[in-house]
């Protein structure tokens, strides 16, 4: 689908401005990166647990469901827009999955497969709904996709997780593990390569940055807009399906309340990742970077056991500073 | 033409959905699900509650004639088939939930079983949506019914609604949720400090002063996790218990897990956890589990994936409530009420520790 590009110009328009160096590029590029080797060497110092074998697969194990998520999150903040809707599909697809798997009995491939696919669909439902029905924003169709979805997944259930997968193959990603690494977090890594790849070097990807950067100019330049978008959305929901799978094996069950308010960390990993919430700006090792500082800092503030309120009022303030940095960033580029 | 496309896309992805729902239906035979299976069935008493609601609907104008000549003679003694019927509405925060079918599944029993009573059952369309829960109230004071039992969505912004009742004269009783108003008739519900208190109870007996324990909790901020939080609290502090984490892990299953796997990280000799509901508690198990470790886990609300998962030995125990109690005892009360009884100002509808030593009377497997 995506042919590769023989220009070998990575970061579409973050590499070409590099050259300028200015503070606030600077703090935009390297301010996570930094900011999470700080809170390593912190936490390494502040608990002997931190800085083990078995809590590094935590927290690989941990922000495996995030991670998936918030590069389908990504590929739609690129394009400047947002997608509500990740939590609550990535619900309905691991209830209809349960469903299948455990209360019908049908073969563990087949339920798998539907997953990804409802997902998918449920993705290009979300696009549909966006360029075709021309609802005013994003915001407002995931919104609506959101409960639509959640509403489904209750439904599905009546209210109660459907657990105990019988079939061994639907559960093997999300709680197994290959020499000690989670499955799910070597999963994470291909995808991530497999993103950044389709992102820097081919066609497909220079158009979602060009579509999130400038619309009317992508437009012009002979980009299909809607079939970009689309794709964009379908990507986020057939990630919201891998979620699913993934936390089928994590919790071996299919819970509709699954997944409640992830969106919002999600948004906030790709956007500590360096990405801009205007569009046309951000990388694949940015929001892997933002996913392991989200799940890092929860993980420290466990074995710390820092109060909850605490958490909350922490995770706002890091929000509020990767935001501005991207303000500074576009105020000194300009 | 063009813009149909979209349309019809939709139009098949949505009755796919449909159909997937349908599948729900078809009943299984695999024995574990049958606990799952057991609440599923109460859509079945739910698809009646409309049933029997509707007739009451109906009925609302005369029965409201009827009731205005009966207040003339108060507290009559006979209760006879020339008694009118006292038109009771339970109104919950949202008639979608398992959990609330149940309860109005009691207030509906109750219903049948006294003649005299006329209990609709009533709820918003979520429990988030407080607006829609004050409509139905304020509908039912209009109709000039005789007692309100209600599961307020939030106790604060009920409280003018409330207030509007008792300028009716309306009797009010809150049932499962408290509120902080004055004029409330009784408070019918789960002690969620006394179920807390019975999860810390049987750590204090089965462990020694000293011993590492952890609490993770719903929601910050939500006052039926605060007190189960703070009545399992109390109960290990009095035995010398060491409290070594208290954390949030949002009433949600994977979110427990983590937060065990990184409490056990810290703590590896942690002896025991209590969950404040039972979904963070299977959670907490899977990452017990995943470690090698043998942890006591005590969850609440007994659900049927607990059930399950005590059976297999897995979680120690779980605190159950009684939610068909909740609506039973409200509608009963309520009778009591509108007949001029005066009741209790606080019931409690019970906690009870679930273990394996207990666990067949909680069980429906047949």
């Amino acid at each position: 689908m995506a042919t590769p590009s023989t220009v070998p110009e990575t970061e579409p328009r973050q590499g070409v401005r590099a050259q300028g160096r200015s503070p606030g590029e600077l703090l935009a590029r390297y301010g996570a990166p930094l900011g999470l080797i700080l809170l390593c060497i912190f936490l390494t110092w502040r608990s002997e647990f931190f800085l083990t074998p078995e809590n590094i697969a935590n927290i690989g194990r941990q922000s495996a469901i995030i991670a998936i998520l918030s590069l389908g999150q990504l590929a739609v903040i690129l394009t400047a827009g947002i997608d509500l809707s990740v939590g609550a599909l990535m619900a309905l697809c691991v209830t209809a999955l349960a469903t299948l798997a455990i209360k019908l009995g049908v073969n563990a491939y087949v339920a798998i497969l539907a997953c990804l696919v409802l997902g998918l669909l449920l993705g290009v439902t979300n696009g549909l709904l966006l360029t075709k029905l021309h609802l005013p924003h994003p915001f407002i169709s995931t919104l609506g996709m959101m409960n639509v979805a959640r509403g489904l997944a209750l439904i599905l259930t009546g209210g109660f997780p459907i657990s105990n997968f019988p079939d061994p193959a639907v559960t093997y990603i999300g709680s197994q593990e290959i020499a000690g690494v989670p499955v799910a977090f070597i999963l994470v890594v291909a995808l991530y390569l497999l993103g950044h790849f389709v992102l820097t070097q081919t066609t497909v990807g220079r158009q979602i940055y060009a579509v999130g950067g400038n619309p009317e100019a992508a437009r012009l330049s002979g980009i299909n807009v809607s079939r970009t978008l689309i794709l964009v959305y379908a990507v986020s929901g057939l990630m919201a399906g891998v979620g699913a799978l993934v936390l089928a094996g994590r919790v071996n069950s299919g819970p509709p309340n699954a997944g409640l308010g992830i969106e919002l960390d999600t948004i906030s990993a790709v956007i500590i990742g360096g990405a801009s919430f205007f569009g046309g700006r951000g990388t694949a090792g940015g929001t892997m970077i933002g996913v392991l500082f989200i799940a890092v800092l929860r993980n420290g503030f466990n074995l710390l056991n820092v109060p909850g309120e605490y958490q909350t009022l922490l995770i706002g303030i890091i929000i509020v500073v990767a935001v501005y940095v991207d303000v500074l960033r576009r105020r000194s580029s300009s | 033409m063009k813009r149909n496309k979209p349309i019809v896309a939709l139009l098949i992805l949505f009755s796919m959905i449909l159909t997937a729902c349908g599948a729900e239906a078809t009943p299984t035979a695999a024995p574990t699900t049958a606990p799952v299976e057991a609440p599923t069935a109460t859509t079945a008493p739910a698809a009646e509650a409309p049933t029997a609601t509707t007739p009451p609907a109906a009925e609302a104008p005369t029965a409201t004639t009827a009731t205005t000549g009966g207040d003339t003679t108060p507290t009559a003694g006979t209760t006879g088939g020339s008694q009118p019927p006292y038109d009771i509405p339970v109104i919950v925060k949202t008639d979608t939930s398992t959990y609330w079918k149940i309860v109005g599944e009691g207030a509906i029993e109750a219903g049948k079983a006294d003649k005299d009573a006329n209990v609709t059952f009533l709820g918003a369309d979520s429990e988030q949506n407080i607006d829609g829960q004050i409509r139905l109230v304020e509908d039912q004071i209009t109709k000039k019914v005789d007692v309100l039992v209600i599961a307020p969505s939030n106790s604060d912004q009920l409280k003018p609604t409330f207030d509007k009742a008792k300028a009716a004269g309306i009797p009010v009783i809150l049932i499962d949720t408290d509120a902080d108003w004055p004029d409330k008739t009784a408070f019918i519900g789960t002690d969620n400090e006394a179920g807390g208190k019975l999860a810390g109870e049987y750590y204090a007996k089965n462990l020694k002063s000293g011993d590492k324990v952890a609490i993770i909790r719903g929601t910050l901020g939500d006052t039926t996790h605060n007190a189960r939080q703070k009545g399992a609290e109390d109960a290990m502090k009095a035995a010398g218990l060491n409290i070594v984490a208290i954390q949030p892990a949002d009433s949600d299953r994977a979110k427990g897990q983590s937060v065990m796997e990184n409490i056990l990280t810290a703590n590896p000799d942690l002896k025991a956890v209590f969950a404040t509901n039972d979904e963070m508690a299977l959670g907490a198990s899977n990452a017990a589990k995943q470690a090698n470790k043998q942890i006591m886990i005590i969850g609440f609300d007994a659900n049927p994936d607990a059930l399950t998962s005590v059976k297999a030995g897995e979680l120690t125990g779980s605190v159950a409530q009684f939610p068909k109690n909740i609506g039973k005892l409200g509608v009963e009360n309520a009778l009591k009420v509108a007949r001029g009884e005066t009741i209790e100002k606080r019931i409690d509808t019970g906690t009870e520790l679930v273990t394996k030593d207990n666990l067949g009377k909680f069980m429906t497997t047949p």
